[in-house]
C-alpha cells in the first residue's frame, strides 16, 4: 500500500553556484552561439533576446519546481505539518519558499526589462553588454538564495527518510518514559529492526513498523520517550512523539516500567501520564505495565499500587502486564489494542453515513428453501487426501512447469496436449484423423452408433416385409370419393385464381401504365360503345385505313416573281441619350466613365477585366544590367 | 475454467502458471489445455459444471474432438448457437442452478438446462445482465458484485439455494467472474486480491473451518474498517 505523503520524490535541489552552472550551461548548449557584427541588427536583436528569453523561462522553471515540489504546509495532514514544524521550524521553511517565489518574480522582471532594452539595440556590441547584464543580475539574484537552497535540501533529504506514516490508518502508538522499553515491545510484534540500548533516548525519531491482525495491516509507531515538563522546554525529540500523540488517531500504549530501572520512579512516571493526558483524548488508551519479569504488579509498594489504581479508575484505562524479555503478555497486549482500537474506528464508522453503502458487504444471506431437493456440495475423495504440494520434495509429482526447465525451458518446450486424453485404448492418443476428406468434414460425420441405427432400420423393414406390409397395391379408391375430391380440387382452384386476381386489382405494388399509353383494338372500342348502345360506325370509319386521296399534281411555276427591295429602317436613334434623362445627367455619366478608364488607361489595360500579361521580362529592360556581386552571370 | 470434474486451461500462457492449477488438482480432476474459438480467454467463452460444458458456436471441430478426448465420458460437451457467444459472461452457474442472461435463447436456456442438467433462471445481478462476470458460484456459496441490494442478495440466494454475500476480488474489482476461480474444494483468486478479500472468499465458499457465519461475526469489524 503506498502511502499519499510520499516524500521521497522531490528532486534535489542543487547549491547555488550549481544552480547557475546549471542555467547557464544549458542557456550555451540549447541557443545558438554564433553571430557576426554585419548581420542584420534584427537579427542581432533577436539573437541576444532569445538568449536572455532562454535564461529566465529557464530559472523560472526550475525555481517553479521547487515551489511545486515541496508539500505545502497548510495543504498537508496536520500531523506532517507539525512535524515539519516541529524538525524544521516553520518559519524558516516558509520564508525559504517565499525567498525562491520573490527570486523567481525578479528574474522574470529582470528578462523582461533587458528584452525591452535590447529591441533598441543599435549595434552588436551593445546588445551584448545588454545581454550580459541580464544574465549577471539573474545570477545575482540566484547567488542571493544561497542560503535557502542549502536548507531546501538539507530538508529534502530529512524528508525523505521520514517514515512513511499514513495518518489515517489504524495505528498504535507506544509511549512513556525514556528506556521503559518501547522500542523492545515494538521489535517483539513488527519487522521492524528499531535500535535498543541501555541508556536513555536511543530512539531519536520516530519509527514505523507493521504487522497484520484479524486480515488487516496495522501501524506500530515508536515514539521517542518523553519527560515531564512543561511543553514549552521540551526538545525536538520529545516534540516529535507529542505531534504524533497529538494528530494521529490511533490507539495509545503508555509504557510504565515498575521496575524504576529505567531511572524513572513509578510516581514521576505516573505524573507524565496526567500531563499528557489532554492528548488522549477520544483514543483508546491502555497502560502497559513492562518487565513484569523483573517487578511483578503485586510486588510493588500500596503507595505506588494506588497511584496506579487511580489512574485505572479515573481514566477507564485498562492496565495489561507484559515482559519483552520472556514475551509473557506480548502477544496478548497486541491483540486487546488492536481489539480496542478496532472497536472505537468501527463504532465511529457505523455512525457515519457511509455504512448504508457497505451493509450488504456485511450481511449474509441464508437461502429459503424452496423444495425438499437437497443440493449437496461434491468433493472427490482424492481431493481431500491428497497430499499438501510441496515444491521443495525432491519426490514430488512432476508438473508441466518442471517438464518445460527439464526440456529446454519456456519458447522451445511445448507442452503435449494428448498425452493426458481419456480413450479406451492408449494406443489411439496419437492417431491421426483426416480433418477433411474428399471436400467433406470429417466432424460433421462423426456418430458413434451409426452402425447400430442401420441395423436398427434394417431390422425394422425386415419386419415390415415378413408382416407383408408391401405386398397389397394399396385400395382403390372408389368413384364417389373421387368425385368429391375433383370437386374440391377444382374449388380450391377457383378459390386460388380468385385471390390471385383480386391481389392483382387490389395492389398497387406493380408497374402501373397510365391508360392513354395502354394499347387498345378499335374493335374493343367499338363493342364498348355499342354495348352501352351508341353508334360506333363513325369510330370504325375515322380508323378504317382511309387513305387520302393524292391532290392533283401541280407543276413548278416557271417564272420568280419580282425581287423587292428591303423597306428602309429609321437610324435616327440617339443610343448615347438612352438610359438617361437629360443632357446633364448624360455629362455626369461620362465624366464618371472617364475617370474609371483611368488607371485601365495607365497600365495600357483595356478594362479592369484585361489582366494579359504581354512579355514577362521585356529585353530592352533586363539586358546589359547586372546585379550587385553576380558578374559570372553571363 | 474451474468446476467439480475439470479444470480448463489456456493454450500459450506461460506453464509456470498453469502447473499451479497442476499442482492443486493433479490427479484429482483433468487438467485440460485447450482454446476456444482459437482465443485464450477460455474462460469468458465457456460455461459447465460437473455434469456438463458449453461452448460457442465459434469452437472449431478441432478444439471439440480434442475436449471431448480429455474429458471423462459422464461430461456432456455441447456446442451452442447463440447469439451472445461468451457464455462465461452470461450464464453463472453451480451444479443444480444457473443464472442466465435475460436474453438469452429460449432453445439456449433448454440446452443448458439439459446438459449441465440445473434449473434455469433469468436474472440479473445489481441491474448487471452479465451475470457470469459478476458472481462466482459453487455448490457450497457464492460471491456477488458489491452493490448488489440485500433483497437482491436475498432473492438470489433462494433461487440459488446457496448462502451469499456481496463483495470484491482483486483489490476491489466488481468483475468477480475475472478474478477468482472456485470449485467445492477449492479457489484460485488474482494476485492482487487482499487478506480482506480471501478471507470473505475463504469463509463463503467453505475452504477453510471456520463457518460462513464468520462474515459477519468475526470479520464484521475488519470488513467495516476496511471498506468504510
Amino acid at each position: 500500500m503506498t502511502s499519499i505523503y510520499n516524500f521521497k520524490k522531490i528532486t534535489p535541489v542543487p547549491t547555488g553556484n550549481d544552480f547557475l552552472d546549471i542555467i547557464l550551461s544549458k542557456t550555451q548548449r540549447k541557443t545558438p552561439t554564433v553571430i557576426h557584427a554585419n548581420f542584420a541588427i534584427s537579427r542581432i536583436r533577436n539573437f541576444y533576446m532569445r538568449k536572455v528569453k532562454f535564461t529566465q523561462e529557464n530559472f523560472d522553471e526550475r525555481l517553479k519546481s521547487i515551489l511545486d515540489e515541496f508539500p505545502k504546509l497548510d495543504d498537508i495532514h496536520p500531523f506532517y505539518a507539525d512535524l515539519m514544524n516541529v524538525l524544521y521550524d516553520k518559519d524558516h521553511y516558509k520564508l525559504a519558499l517565499g525567498q525562491m517565489n520573490t527570486a523567481r518574480h525578479l528574474i522574470d522582471q529582470v528578462g523582461k526589462d533587458y528584452v525591452r532594452l535590447l529591441k533598441f539595440g543599435d549595434s552588436l556590441y551593445r546588445c551584448k553588454q545588454l545581454k550580459k547584464a541580464a544574465l549577471g543580475r539573474m545570477a545575482t539574484i540566484m547567488r542571493r538564495q544561497k542560503d535557502s537552497l542549502a536548507y531546501l535540501e538539507q530538508v529534502r533529504q530529512h524528508l525523505a527518510r521520514l517514515p512513511s506514516i499514513d495518518p489515517n490508518t489504524r495505528t498504535l502508538l507506544v509511549c512513556g518514559y525514556p528506556n521503559v522499553g518501547k522500542s523492545s515491545f515494538m521489535n517483539k510484534i513488527t519487522r521492524a529492526d528499531v535500535d535498543v540500548q541501555p541508556y536513555a533516548f536511543t530512539t531519536k525519531s520516530l519509527f514505523v513498523g507493521h504487522m497484520d491482525y484479524k486480515y488487516l495491516r496495522w501501524q506500530v509507531i515508536d515514539t521517542p520517550g518523553i519527560l515531564d515538563h512543561p511543553l514549552e522546554n521540551r526538545n525536538t525529540i520529545e516534540m516529535q512523539s507529542i505531534t504524533a500523540l497529538a494528530h494521529l488517531r490511533c490507539a495509545v500504549l503508555y509504557f510504565i516500567d515498575l521496575s524504576e530501572r529505567c531511572g524513572y520512579s513509578i510516581k514521576e512516571q505516573v505524573s507524565l501520564f496526567h500531563s499528557i493526558k489532554p492528548l488522549f483524548a477520544n483514543k483508546p488508551v491502555m497502560l502497559i505495565i513492562n518487565k513484569i519479569d523483573a517487578m511483578k504488579i503485586e510486588d510493588i509498594s500500596a503507595e505506588d499500587r494506588a497511584l496506579l489504581d487511580a489512574v485505572v479508575d479515573n481514566d477507564k484505562v485498562e492496565m495489561m502486564g507484559m515482559s519483552c524479555y520472556t514475551e509473557e503478555g506480548v502477544m496478548n497486549v497486541k491483540q486487546t489494542a488492536c481489539e480496542r482500537l478496532l472497536q472505537a474506528r468501527v463504532d465511529a464508522k457505523m455512525k457515519g453515513h457511509k455504512i448504508n453503502d457497505i451493509l450488504n458487504k456485511i450481511h449474509l444471506t441464508q437461502p429459503v428453501p424452496r423444495d425438499d431437493n437437497p443440493r449437496l456440495p461434491f468433493v472427490p475423495e482424492t481431493a481431500i487426501s491428497k497430499p499438501k504440494y510441496d515444491p521443495k520434495d525432491p519426490n514430488r509429482v512432476l508438473l508441466e512447469r518442471d517438464l518445460e526447465s527439464l526440456n529446454g525451458g519456456a519458447g522451445v518446450y511445448s507442452a503435449d496436449l494428448k498425452k493426458r486424453y481419456l480413450l479406451e485404448s492408449d494406443e489411439w492418443k496419437y492417431d491421426v484423423i483426416p480433418e477433411i476428406w474428399q471436400g467433406k468434414n470429417i466432424a460433421d460425420f462423426i456418430d458413434a452408433d451409426i452402425q447400430e441405427q442401420l441395423d436398427e432400420l434394417e431390422r425394422e423393414e425386415e419386419k415390415l416385409e415378413t408382416e407383408g406390409h408391401y405386398n397389397s397395391d394399396g385400395e382403390e379408391l372408389n368413384s364417389e370419393d373421387e368425385a368429391l375430391a375433383a370437386t374440391a380440387g377444382a374449388i380450391r382452384e377457383h378459390n386460388k385464381l380468385t385471390q390471385i386476381e383480386s391481389r392483382l386489382k387490389t395492389t398497387k405494388n406493380r408497374p402501373m401504365l397510365p391508360k392513354t399509353a395502354l394499347k387498345r383494338k378499335v374493335s374493343e372500342m367499338s363493342d364498348h360503345l355499342e354495348s352501352i348502345g351508341l353508334d360506333s360506325s363513325e369510330v370504325r370509319a375515322r380508323s378504317r385505313g382511309s387513305k387520302r386521296a393524292r391532290s392533283q399534281s401541280q407543276g413548278e411555276a416557271i417564272a420568280r416573281s419580282a425581287s423587292m427591295a428591303r423597306p428602309e429602317t429609321s437610324v435616327v436613334r440617339d443610343r448615347t441619350m438612352s438610359g438617361v434623362r437629360n443632357v446633364k445627367q448624360k455629362l455626369e455619366s461620362e465624366k464618371v466613365r472617364k475617370l474609371a478608364q483611368r488607371t485601365p488607361n495607365l497600365f495600357a489595360k483595356r478594362g479592369e477585366s484585361d489582366r494579359a500579361v504581354q512579355t514577362k521580362m521585356p529585353k530592352h529592360l533586363f539586358s546589359n544590367k547586372r546585379g550587385n556581386g553576380k558578374t559570372d552571370w553571363r | 475454467m474451474l468446476t467439480n470434474s475439470y479444470c480448463l486451461v489456456a493454450i500459450g500462457g506461460s506453464e509456470n502458471f498453469y502447473s499451479v492449477f497442476e499442482q492443486e488438482l493433479k490427479d484429482v480432476i483433468p487438467i485440460v489445455h485447450t482454446s476456444i474459438a482459437g482465443t485464450r480467454i477460455i474462460g469468458r467463452l465457456c460455461v459447465g459444471n460437473r455434469h456438463g460444458l458449453l461452448v460457442p458456436s465459434t469452437t472449431t471441430d478441432q478444439e471439440l474432438q480434442h475436449l471431448r478426448n480429455s474429458l471423462p465420458e459422464s461430461v456432456a460437451i455441447q456446442r451452442v448457437e447463440e447469439r451472445l457467444s461468451a457464455l462465461g459472461n452470461v450464464i453463472a452457474c453451480n451444479d443444480y442452478v444457473a443464472l442466465v442472461h435475460p436474453d438469452i435463447d429460449r432453445e439456449t436456456e433448454e440446452i443448458i438446462a439439459d446438459v449441465l442438467k440445473v434449473e434455469v433462471f433469468r436474472q440479473t445481478i445489481a441491474d448487471n445482465v452479465l451475470v457470469g462476470s459478476y458472481c462466482a458460484l459453487s455448490n457450497q456459496g457464492g460471491l456477488v458484485h458489491p452493490r448488489t441490494s440485500i433483497q437482491d442478495q436475498d432473492e438470489l440466494s433462494s433461487l440459488l439455494q446457496v448462502p451469499l454475500v456481496a463483495g470484491t476480488v482483486n483489490r476491489g474489482s466488481d468483475v468477480i467472474g475475472a478474478g477468482l476461480l472456485v470449485n467445492d474444494w477449492c479457489a484460485f483468486a488474482g494476485l492482487d486480491t487482499t487478506a480482506t478479500e480471501l478471507s470473505v472468499v475463504e469463509s463463503i465458499f467453505k475452504l477453510q473451518d471456520n463457518g460462513q457465519s464468520a462474515i459477519v461475526t468475526d470479520m464484521r469489524d475488519s470488513l467495516v474498517d476496511t471498506y468504510v
